[in-house]
């Protein structure tokens, strides 16, 4: 388990990680989203005790990084933006190097070595000097220095950079099994690998936490839906049905010149509303074609999310009551994406506890049989 | 630390640096042996191993460039510093495995005065396998001090000029004595370009223009109230501090016969403080 306190990192002036709270539990596959200077990478060198804090306690499978810097480190494989490889070396030569420092047992250096080269499948390679391979075979070779003498903890900064499409494949398959034994915490500004990989996701935006929940959670409360319908009803007909129901913070009409009109309806509530709606269009004389929902993609929740850079924010997740500072400030940013109604009092764990399978990018079809007339 | 000492070990091996550095001391001892030793036909192995000292002007720099800034240059200092290995392992790892590679030679001179017997040399083997040793302490706080240049930067050519500078000023800082009169008032002056270069440091380390000014402006206003009160403390005292980093009056004496332990001491005390400065200055980029 990890365990980040109140995190927070200077260069001089420029604030690269502010105040940064929270808790990683063991056998989940985590991932730092964030754009570039987030203080994704910076976290992540904190955490590994590669750079110091200038504030906070990180605390890795119980020992501080800070007090205890050998035993914490020795429960994590770290693999850096830019894999720490020496040219001069065979990997078979840099893989040995890795085990030996990172004190696997003389017997078994041998076999961890080719059990990881294995992993990555790179035993084509083992005997030839690092700076002959190509970008994606180096990025492997520093992916199985991280996972060399089976560390507890993986921390992944960007794993898949430099690879092409089919070893990206194979990352991520093997990233999925190493997260069932392994706790993992990756970095990526790919939004379609974290939402694919990765069972917890935090978005981070100038160095601070902006949201800390499943990717399906996220997308299904953050930033509502949309939903498009087609009738033969005139906008003045539909506009007050529409307009008196709950959630509804929108409606735009479109004329579309053949005797029909579509209106785009914006919800900010949870739930399918097209039942609500067909209810409320049949109730109130509107017959229609066609009634489509939209969700919002993980995408449009990240542009969100990291563009509020002014506003103050808030994330619903219970692990960030703890801190009642970070949590005030968390607040609003969460309000402002339309996560929580109530400022002070987050919404408790069943964000995460909820079983959800809406596919988040998926755009439903409004069932054919509902068709009016 | 000795997965650190082996790897280097093995990098020094394998690269250019190694076999040249060891080249280069074989070549110019050697030459130095024949000509002051086998032309001459002198029996004491003082003057050839005095006069090797040259070699420093390449051993340093070719040996310790690489130690950190390569580190630095291919990022693989994140490998060795989120490792579940201390500090002061990587840096005495690799410093014990320079320390190494310099061996290689001196223990090839050690070879010399058995050769020196023929000639008369028996006698005086006590004093060659001490010149040896002083030669070798020599080289040890030498390369300690390059360790601790090389990791300031992580430019090959700055720390390997950095290197060359560095065994140049210890060279001919004793003629530097001369140069700064031993008067009082001069002193004084030595010691207010102390404080500007302490300000000029400061300002490198912290990029904090008024914390550098202060420090300019507090050690020079100390000196001269200093010196207001007691001017006579300051005779002499700026040749006492330039002999701080006087290598070659240290490593001199024993060529006049005079083997000192302080002199030993001297180096020996040298090659700690490089390889502390180096671990402070890793520390300190860790927390910038």
């Amino acid at each position: 388990m990890i365990e980040v306190r109140n995190l927070t990192k200077k260069y001089g002036d420029h604030i690269a990680v502010d105040h940064l709270s929270f808790k990683v539990d063991e056998g989940q596959v985590y991932g730092f989203l964030g754009p570039n200077g987030a203080g994704k990478s910076t976290t992540m060198n904190i955490m590994t005790g590669y750079l110091a804090a200038t504030e906070g306690d990180v605390i890795i499978n119980g020992y501080n990084i800070l007090e205890e810097p050998e035993k914490a480190k020795r429960t994590i494989g770290y693999l850096p933006e830019i894999p720490p490889l020496y040219p001069d070396m065979t990997v078979r030569e840099y893989l040995t190097f890795a085990a030996e420092l990172k004190k696997v047992p003389r017997k078994e250096v041998k076999l961890a070595v080719v059990h990881a080269m294995q992993e990555l499948s790179i035993m084509d390679v083992a005997d030839r000097l690092i700076r002959h391979l190509s970008k994606g075979y180096k990025q492997r070779v520093g992916f199985a220095q991280a996972i060399i003498g089976d560390p507890e903890t993986l921390i992944l900064d960007e794993p898949t950079v430099g690879l092409d499409p089919k070893q990206i494949i194979e990352i991520r398959e093997l990233i999925k099994s190493l997260g069932r034994r392994h706790t993992v915490i990756l970095s990526s500004h790919i939004l379609a690998e974290v939402s694919e990989i990765c069972d917890t996701v935090l978005i981070m935006s100038r160095g601070r936490l902006v949201a800390l929940d499943s990717p399906e959670n996220l997308a299904r409360k953050s930033a509502g839906a949309t939903v498009t319908i087609t009738s033969p009803a005139t906008a003045d007909e539909m506009r007050p049905v529409l307009e008196g129901l709950e959630h509804v913070t929108g409606v735009d009409f479109t004329d579309d010149g053949e005797g029909t009109v579509t209106a785009h309806v914006t919800f900010d509530g949870e739930g399918d509303p097209r039942k609500d709606i067909i209810t409320a269009l049949t109730a109130g004389g509107c017959s229609y074609y066609s009634v489509d929902v939209q969700r919002a993609s993980l995408e449009d929740i990240f542009l969100e999310l990291t563009d509020s850079e002014d506003e103050e924010y808030d994330d619903t997740d219970d692990e960030m009551t703890e801190d009642a500072e970070s949590q005030d400030r968390l607040n609003s940013v969460k309000t402002q994406a339309g996560m929580v109604s109530d400022e002070k009092e987050p919404e408790s764990s069943e964000s995460d506890s909820v079983a959800d399978t809406e596919q988040s990018e998926t755009q439903e079809e409004a069932d054919s049989g509902e068709e009016a007339e | 630390m000795r997965a650190i000492y082996k790897k280097e070990i093995k990098s020094y091996a394998t690269s250019m640096s190694g076999p040249i550095a060891v080249a280069v001391m074989l070549l110019v001892v050697g030459y130095m042996f024949r000509y002051y030793n086998l032309s001459y036909g002198t029996a004491s192995l003082v003057y050839t191993v005095f006069n090797s000292n040259l070699i420093f002007y390449i051993v340093v720099p070719v040996l310790t460039m690489r130690t950190f800034t390569d580190e630095r240059r291919q990022k693989t200092d994140q490998l060795l510093l989120t490792a579940p290995v201390s500090l002061i392992d990587i840096v005495l790892g690799k410093y014990f495995a320079l320390i190494t590679v310099f061996a290689v030679p001196i223990l090839v001179m050690c070879i010399l005065p058995l050769i020196l017997i023929p000639l008369g040399g028996g006698e005086m083997m006590g004093t060659a396998y001490l010149s040896i040793l002083v030669f070798f302490a020599m080289g040890c706080a030498y390369l300690s001090c390059g360790m601790f240049i090389s990791s300031l930067t992580d430019n090959l050519i700055i720390s390997a000029i950095g290197g060359i500078l560095f065994v140049f000023a210890t060279m001919i800082i004793h003629n530097a004595y001369s140069m700064v009169s031993a008067s009082n008032f001069a002193s004084l002056i030595f010691f207010i370009v102390l404080a500007v270069l302490l300000g000029i440091l400061v300002y490198v380390m912290t990029k904090f223009y008024w914390a550098s000014l202060g420090v300019i402006l507090v050690c020079a206003l100390a000196a001269f109230a200093a010196f207001m009160v007691s001017p006579d403390w300051f005779g002499g005292k700026s040749e006492k501090i330039l002999s701080i980093f006087d290598f070659f009056s240290h490593f001199e004496s024993f060529a006049y016969g005079s083997f000192s332990i302080p002199d030993l001491l001297y180096f020996v005390s040298v090659s700690v403080a490089g390889v502390v400065l180096t671990i402070a200055r890793i520390q300190k980029r860790r927390w910038s």
